[in-house]
C-alpha cells in the first residue's frame, strides 16, 4: 500500500521544481514591465525612480539569479512578500485558500450528487430518460462557466433576489448561501463527464458474468444493483470524481472573478496581470501540489474499492 | 496613480443587465441618456441629518497596501481619506484650507513656516509633535516613495519650535502648499510606523493617523472596516456614520451589488457601470468635478511633427460623438488636457479661458463643414505623411471609440490612419520608456493630476519633460511655466498658467478630447458626501448619513 510513497514524493518534488522554473520564466517573459506597475503614478515614472524600484525588487538581475534567489528562500520556507500587496505571500494565500477549498468542496457535492445520480438513472432506465440525461448534461457542459455565472447571477441574484450577488458571506449559513450559485456554476461543466462515466461503468458491470449468476440465484433487482453493479462500477466513478475535483482546484479562476469571490483563483489573475512573481509562483505551485495530492489519493484508494486493481496498476 | 478602467467588461455586463434585469421606472438622475454637453456637475450632495450605524461601500479593487507612500491607489486613497489627515485639506469645492497646520507663512519666497495645530492626537492617543511632522515629510521625500516628486524643490525640513516646522526651498515652489493637501502632506505617528517596520500598511496592523475614522480591521481578500474614532481631536461636527465596510468589485459585480442594495454607494471611475446605475431604481448618481481628461498625445516619430497636421486633426475630431459613444454620455467635450477639478483658485478666469478655446475652432465640440474645409487646406499645405499615422489603443471601450473617431476624422481630411491595439501592460510602458513608443505616432491617454492647480499638468509640456513625447520645445513656454511654478500669488499665477495654456493649445502639443467627471452613486436613503474627486483626500464618510 505505502511501498510506492517515497518514489511518489520524489516525483512530486521533481514536478514542482520543473514547474516552478517554467512558471518563473513565463512570467518573466510576459509582455510588460513589473517596475512600471510598482513605481506608481504616471506622473512619477522618472528613469531614476524606475531604477530605484528595479533595485529594490531585484528586477535588474538576470532571470537565473532571480530564480535562484526565490528557490533558496522558498526552500527555507520564506515565500517572500507580494509585489502588489506588500503583505507576506503566505498570509495572502492563507486568507484566501479557505474560500477556494470551500467552493471546490461545495461544487464537488453538487457534481457527485447530480452527476452520479443522473448517471445511475440513465443506466437503470434506458430509453427516453437515458437520452434526456445524456442530452441535458452535454448541453450543461457546453455552456462556458462565465456565461453560466452571469446568467445565474442575473436570474437568481438580481431578478429574483434569492441569492447574494457578490462576496463570500459570514458564518457557515452565510457561506453556504453565498457560495451556492458559484459552486453550481463550477459544477455544471463536470456533470456530463461524471454522469457518462457512471452510466458506462454501470452498463459494463451489468454485463458481467456474476450479475447473471446473481440473477439466476434469485436475488432481487434492487439487491443486484446495490451489491454487485454499483460496487463494481464504483472504481471508475471515484477515480473520475477525484480527477475532476483535482482539476477544479486550478479551475476556480473564472467563477471566482465573476462572483467577486476572493479566493486563490482571483488572486492568481491579479498577480499575473501585475507581474507579481512571488504570488504567481506560490499559487500555481499550490495548484500543482493540490492536483498531485488528490490524484495520488485516488490511486491509493482505488485498490481498496476494487480488489482487482493493485497499486502497481497490474490486474491481480 | 491611474486605475485600470474595465469599461469593456462593464459595458458588456451593462448591456446584459439592461436586457436581463431592468424593471420599474427610472428614478435615477438620468445621466445615461443625458446630452453630454448638459451634464450637470455638482461637487456636493444635500447635507445629511440622520445617523447611520453601518454603511457598505465599494471600491474598485483591494488596496495593495494602506501605506500610501509605498503604493498610492485610488482604492487605498478612498479608504484612507477618512483615516489620515494632511497639513492642509482639500475642500469639496476644490479650495484648500489649513488642517493639521493652523497657519502657513512664507517669510521669504524660499522659506515656508508651518505652525502646527495644538491638541491633535493620533489614534493611539499620543499627541502629534513637530518631530512627527518633520519625520513624515522626510519619509514622503525619500526617492522610492510615491510622492517624492513633490519634494524636488525642497532643500531642508527642520523643527524650529515646539509646534513649528520650517521648510526651505532650492527655488520657490507655488505648488508645495497644494501638495501638502494631498498624500505628500499626510502626518503619521513616527513611533507606530517604525515599530511596525515592513508590516506597516499590511492587513492586521493599526493605522498611524489622526483622522475622524480609525482603521478597525482589514480581512485580507474580503473587506476593510473603518470606525468613527470617538476621541477625535476635532469635536466640532462629529461624523454621522459610525462604521464603513469597504468591499471591492468592478463591472457587472459592482452594478449588481449597488442595484440590489448589497452596497450602499461607490465612487466610480468607469463610465460604463455609472451609466447603467444612473438608470436603476433606488440608486442616485451624482457627477462631480475631476481633473481627468482624455487627450491624444503625439510622439516624436516625425509623422505629426508639423503643427498644421495636428491642428487639422483636432479641427476634424467629433468630440461630442466620442463623449456619447465612448463614455455613455458621461463625459464633456473639452478643449484643455485637464478637467475643471484642477481649478482650485481663480475659477472664473480658467472657465473663461476654457470657453475661449472651445470657441476657437481647433477645439470645438463638433466640427462644422468650414472646420473640415480648413483642416483639408492645412493637410494640403503641410503635405500628408508618406506612411499611415499609427494610433495606439489598449483595446478598452473608450480607447476603441476614440481611435475609431480619429480614423474617421483623418479620412475626411485626406490623412490615412491605422489603429494598432496593444495589451494593457504594454500600453502602460508607453509612459515609462521612449523605446516602447517607437512605431506609434499618436497615443490616447487619460490623464489626471492630484493637485487642484493646472500648473501640475502644464509642466509636462516643458522641454525635456518625460511626458513631453512630441519633443515640443519652446523657451517662451518653458519660462512661463517655470515662472508660474514659482509664483505664490494665486491671481498672478492663474494669469501665467492661462498664457502658457494658450501657447500649448496653439502648438497643439496634445489634442484634448473630453473631460470625465467623477461619479458618486448612492442608495437613495443616503446623502451628504462630496461628489467631486476630493473623495481621495477629504474625509467624505464623515459627511455621509441618512436623509433623516
Amino acid at each position: 500500500m505505502l511501498r510506492g510513497l517515497p518514489r511518489r514524493i520524489a516525483g512530486l518534488l521533481a514536478t514542482l521544481l520543473a514547474a516552478s522554473f517554467v512558471i518563473f520564466s513565463a512570467v518573466y517573459a510576459a509582455p510588460g514591465d513589473p517596475a512600471v506597475l510598482l513605481a506608481g503614478s504616471r506622473q512619477e515614472l522618472t528613469p531614476e525612480k524606475l531604477a530605484a524600484v528595479r533595485a529594490e525588487y531585484h528586477l535588474d538581475e538576470p532571470l537565473v539569479v532571480q530564480y535562484g534567489r526565490w528557490l533558496w528562500e522558498s526552500a527555507q520556507g520564506d515565500l517572500g512578500r507580494s509585489f502588489q500587496y506588500r503583505d507576506q505571500v503566505a498570509d495572502l494565500i492563507g486568507a484566501r485558500l479557505p474560500t477556494t477549498l470551500e467552493l471546490v468542496a461545495y461544487a464537488t457535492v453538487f457534481f457527485v450528487v447530480l452527476g452520479v445520480g443522473s448517471g445511475v438513472l440513465a443506466a437503470l432506465r434506458r430509453g427516453w430518460v437515458d437520452s434526456a440525461v445524456v442530452g441535458g448534461t452535454t448541453l450543461a457542459a457546453s455552456i462556458p462557466s462565465f456565461v453560466a455565472a452571469i446568467a445565474l447571477v442575473s436570474l437568481f441574484g438580481v431578478q429574483l433576489g434569492w441569492f447574494p450577488v457578490t462576496g463570500q458571506g459570514e458564518g457557515f449559513a452565510g457561506r453556504l448561501h453565498h457560495l451556492t450559485l458559484p459552486a453550481f456554476a463550477l459544477a455544471l461543466g463536470a456533470l456530463a463527464v461524471i454522469s457518462r462515466v457512471t452510466r458506462q461503468a454501470m452498463a459494463e458491470a451489468y454485463a458481467s458474468d456474476h450479475v447473471e449468476a446473481a440473477r439466476a440465484a434469485g436475488l432481487t433487482e434492487r439487491e443486484i444493483v446495490l451489491r454487485h453493479v454499483l460496487r463494481n462500477a464504483l472504481g471508475p466513478i471515484v477515480t473520475m470524481c477525484g480527477l475532476v475535483m483535482a482539476g477544479m482546484l486550478a479551475g476556480t479562476v473564472v467563477v471566482e472573478t465573476a462572483f467577486g469571490l476572493s479566493g486563490v483563483g482571483s488572486l492568481l489573475v491579479s498577480a499575473i496581470t501585475t507581474h507579481d512573481f512571488p504570488v504567481t509562483q506560490a499559487v500555481l505551485l499550490l495548484m500543482v501540489i493540490g492536483y498531485v495530492v488528490v490524484t495520488t489519493l485516488v490511486d491509493l484508494v482505488h485498490p481498496l474499492i476494487d480488489p482487482r486493481v493493485s497499486l502497481g496498476g497490474k490486474a491481480a | 496613480m491611474r486605475t485600470k478602467l474595465c469599461t469593456a467588461a462593464a459595458g458588456l455586463a451593462g448591456a446584459l443587465l439592461f436586457t436581463a434585469g431592468c424593471s420599474g421606472a427610472s428614478t435615477g438622475t438620468g445621466g445615461a441618456t443625458a446630452d453630454a454637453a448638459e451634464l450637470k456637475l455638482t461637487n456636493t450632495t444635500a447635507k445629511a441629518s440622520g445617523e447611520a450605524a453601518s454603511v457598505n461601500w465599494l471600491v474598485e479593487q483591494e488596496p495593495g497596501s494602506l501605506d500610501l507612500d509605498r503604493q498610492g491607489t485610488t482604492s487605498g486613497r478612498t479608504v484612507l481619506a477618512n483615516v489620515c489627515e494632511r497639513l492642509f485639506q482639500l475642500q469639496p469645492d476644490l479650495t484648500t484650507q489649513p488642517q493639521l497646520a493652523s497657519k502657513a507663512e512664507y517669510t521669504d519666497d524660499r522659506t515656508l513656516v508651518l505652525t502646527l495645530r495644538d491638541g491633535v492626537t493620533f489614534h493611539d492617543g499620543s499627541p502629534m509633535t513637530a518631530d512627527d511632522v518633520v519625520w513624515s515629510l522626510q519619509r514622503h521625500a525619500q526617492p522610492e516613495m510615491s510622492e517624492s516628486d513633490e519634494y524636488e524643490d525642497v532643500d531642508e525640513i527642520t523643527k524650529t519650535g515646539a509646534s513649528e516646522v520650517t521648510v526651505t526651498f532650492k527655488e520657490p515652489s507655488a505648488l508645495f502648499m497644494k501638495a501638502l493637501a494631498g498624500d505628500a502632506g499626510i502626518i503619521m505617528d513616527r513611533e507606530t510606523v517604525e515599530k511596525q517596520g515592513d508590516d506597516y500598511g499590511t492587513p492586521g496592523q493599526p493605522d498611524a493617523c489622526t483622522g475622524p475614522y480609525r482603521l478597525k480591521s482589514w480581512d485580507s481578500g474580503s473587506s476593510i472596516a473603518i470606525e468613527r474614532y470617538e476621541d477625535y481631536w476635532d469635536d466640532s461636527s462629529p461624523a454621522l456614520t459610525k462604521n464603513v465596510l469597504f468591499r471591492w468589485a468592478t463591472g457587472s459585480a459592482l452594478v449588481n451589488a449597488v442595484s440590489t442594495g448589497a452596497a450602499d454607494g461607490s465612487y466610480l471611475t468607469a463610465t460604463g457601470p455609472a451609466a447603467v446605475l444612473a438608470e436603476k431604481k433606488g440608486v442616485r448618481a451624482y457627477y462631480g468635478q475631476s481633473t481627468t481628461a482624455w487627450s491624444l498625445s503625439p510622439t516624436d516619430s516625425g509623422a505629426l511633427k508639423d503643427t498644421r497636421l495636428r491642428k487639422a486633426l483636432s479641427l476634424a475630431l467629433d468630440r461630442e460623438g466620442i463623449a456619447k459613444s465612448g463614455f455613455s454620455g458621461l463625459a464633456q467635450p473639452w478643449a484643455t488636457p485637464v478637467g475643471p477639478g484642477a481649478w482650485g483658485y481663480e475659477k472664473a478666469a480658467f472657465q473663461k479661458a476654457q470657453t475661449d478655446l472651445e470657441k476657437s475652432t481647433a477645439y470645438a465640440a463638433s466640427p462644422s463643414s468650414d472646420d473640415i474645409d480648413e483642416a483639408k487646406r492645412l493637410v494640403e499645405e503641410a503635405g500628408a505623411p508618406a506612411q499611415p499615422i499609427v494610433v495606439a489603443s489598449d483595446g478598452g471601450e473608450s480607447q476603441t471609440v476614440i481611435t475609431n473617431a480619429v480614423r474617421g476624422a483623418a479620412q475626411k481630411i485626406g490623412l490615412e490612419v491605422t489603429v494598432k491595439t496593444v495589451p494593457p501592460s504594454q500600453y502602460d510602458e508607453f509612459f515609462a520608456d521612449p523605446k516602447a513608443r517607437e512605431g506609434f505616432d499618436l497615443i490616447a491617454v487619460d490623464w489626471y493630476i492630484s493637485k487642484a492647480d493646472p500648473v501640475g499638468f502644464y509642466d509636462n509640456g516643458m522641454s525635456g519633460s518625460a511626458n513631453n513625447w512630441l519633443g515640443y520645445a519652446d523657451s517662451g513656454y518653458d519660462a512661463l511655466v517655470k515662472k508660474a511654478q514659482q509664483t505664490i500669488d494665486d491671481k498672478e499665477r492663474a494669469k501665467l498658467v492661462i498664457e502658457a495654456q494658450s501657447k500649448f493649445a496653439d502648438a497643439a502639443v496634445w489634442i484634448p478630447l473630453v473631460q470625465v467627471p467623477s461619479v458618486l452613486v448612492l442608495g437613495e436613503k443616503y446623502t451628504g458626501p462630496p461628489a467631486s474627486m476630493v473623495s481621495l483626500y477629504y474625509p467624505w464618510a464623515a459627511d455621509l448619513g441618512t436623509k433623516g
